[in-house]
């Protein structure tokens, strides 16, 4: 039982180890630039086939993401050998120390927990995605550029049985202060006992 | 780390320089491979999801100009509509999704030769964009495999073989062939995105390598892109530029864990 009472300041202290050391060793890189420039390729391509109906680009990269997001979440759990997180906050430092950096080489902060501690942001102080990117005028009022974030997350979090929403709250290239992003457990999801087994 | 220190005014030698030059491309910030590829890939069941709701609004726009009338009278409904649709905005922060990405490649094959027309136009486009600002990243690297003289064609292709392949796929394209009067063949018989495709069912069914290699054709498309965007950031619009890819056969000697064939693009520029 001793090891299931380690202060959560020593968890996410392992934690990141862990994912500092999967990303140095463990992890084929490609040029971050390439990246960005590829989904800004896609992004502008989307922006033009729904003629700058931003919303639908909006909820396009979502779906988009959140396809990524069911097949992205096998490789995480094969790289990092991780157990299912007993609460949110646990998932929270998980998302932060682990996946971001093991996937994006960055790690947001967790932050403005809810007081059921069932909700919080992840602050951006940096974003591969967006990296030289200024949108145009007409695009900072609906765009969130970088959506496909959080459908990536929303995906992820669903197959490790997390039924979370997952939205921006705002972003540097709206010109708000912050680039962060709001995750929110609805419920955790029952595992499903075949009929007649009980 | 046991790179001999370099002096100043000093003629590097090609060696001195290609090492320098890794290490400065090491230096640059990365993501994970894998992110990237899952990315890359993603875009076909996208471009055909897209197609499939733009078309869906052209026929929309095509209906509603029937009702233009009917909708006027409905005016004064629409606010209260409106407040509500607001609400519902908010409350519904996750989308409708779209079908799963593996029944979207399917319908891609199935679906009518408009549509695929359009995925197949949309892949390209997309690839071009990502080829033509390739260019730009590469050739102000001071990469010393780059020298483009009187942009010549076969320098830009092995450009595009060593260089672009590389950062994109992280391995060169496998064979260059050329009759040197505008016809290049380039072939890669481990094309990295649909490296791990596999379609279940009996090896033996000559039927099952059709459904596959029809199934991955899509994933072609984006190199293609690619290909003619990096040609015409060089010089070479893509009015002269015709671009094809089909699959080959492996020559022996190569994994046969992997799919099991090979892709050959076959580029032909027209005389100017």
């Amino acid at each position: 039982m001793s090891t299931t009472d380690k202060t959560s300041s020593s968890h996410s202290k392992s934690l990141k180890i862990i994912g500092d050391e999967i990303w140095k060793n463990k992890t084929e890189k490609i040029n971050a630039e390439l990246f960005a420039m590829t989904y800004g390729s896609i992004v502008s391509q989307l922006c033009q086939d729904f003629q700058r109906d931003y919303k639908k680009v909006n909820d396009q990269l979502f779906t988009m993401g959140y396809n990524i997001g069911v097949r992205l979440i096998e490789d995480f759990l094969a790289r990092t050998a991780m157990p299912r997180c007993e609460d949110m906050v646990r998932t929270a430092e998980v998302i932060s120390k682990c996946a971001f950096k093991i996937f994006l080489n960055i790690s947001p902060q967790v932050s403005n927990w809810s007081p059921n501690k069932e909700a919080f942001s992840l602050i951006f102080p940096e974003n591969p995605l967006s990296e030289f990117v200024e949108l145009p005028m007409d695009a900072t009022k609906d765009l969130w550029y970088s959506n496909i974030l959080c459908g990536v997350m929303k995906g992820a979090l669903e197959m490790v049985q997390l039924d979370c929403d997952v939205y921006f709250v705002s972003d540097v290239l709206r010109s708000e202060q912050q680039t962060e992003i709001r995750v929110k457990l609805n419920k955790v999801l029952r595992d499903e006992i075949p009929i007649g087994e009980d | 780390m046991s790179t001999p220190p370099i002096q100043t005014g000093q003629v590097l030698t090609s060696q001195q320089k290609a090492q320098q030059f890794k290490l400065f491309e090491d230096s640059l910030p990365k993501v994970n491979q894998l992110a990237f590829q899952l990315l890359l890939n993603e875009v076909v069941p996208l471009s055909m999801a897209v197609e499939e709701k733009v078309f869906d609004d052209k026929i929309q726009v095509n209906e509603s100009e029937d009702q233009t009338n009917q909708k006027a009278e409905d005016v004064d409904n629409s606010d209260a509509s409106n407040i509500t649709k607001d609400i519902e905005d908010k409350l519904h922060i996750t989308p409708e999704l779209d079908l799963p990405s593996h029944v979207l490649i399917h319908q891609i094959s199935t679906t009518n030769a408009e549509k695929r027309e359009g995925v197949i136009k949309r892949l390209q486009s997309i690839g071009f964009n990502i080829g033509s600002k390739l260019t730009e990243l590469l050739v102000f690297k001071n990469n010393p495999n780059i020298r483009f003289k009187d942009a010549e064609v076969l320098l830009i292709m092995k450009f595009i073989c060593r260089d672009v392949w590389k950062q994109i796929y992280g391995k060169q394209i496998d064979n260059l062939k050329t009759n040197h009067r505008g016809t290049f063949y380039l072939f890669d018989y481990d094309y990295r995105p649909i490296r791990n495709f596999v379609v279940d069912g009996d090896i033996s069914d000559p039927s099952l390598l059709e459904k596959e290699t029809s199934l991955a054709q899509p994933f072609l498309e984006i190199p293609i892109g690619i290909i003619t965007g990096v040609l015409s950031s060089l010089g070479f619009k893509s009015e002269v530029v015709a671009c094809k890819a089909s699959f080959v056969d492996k020559p022996d000697g190569t994994s046969k864990l992997n799919f099991p064939k090979g892709v050959s693009f076959h580029i032909q520029i027209v005389n100017q």
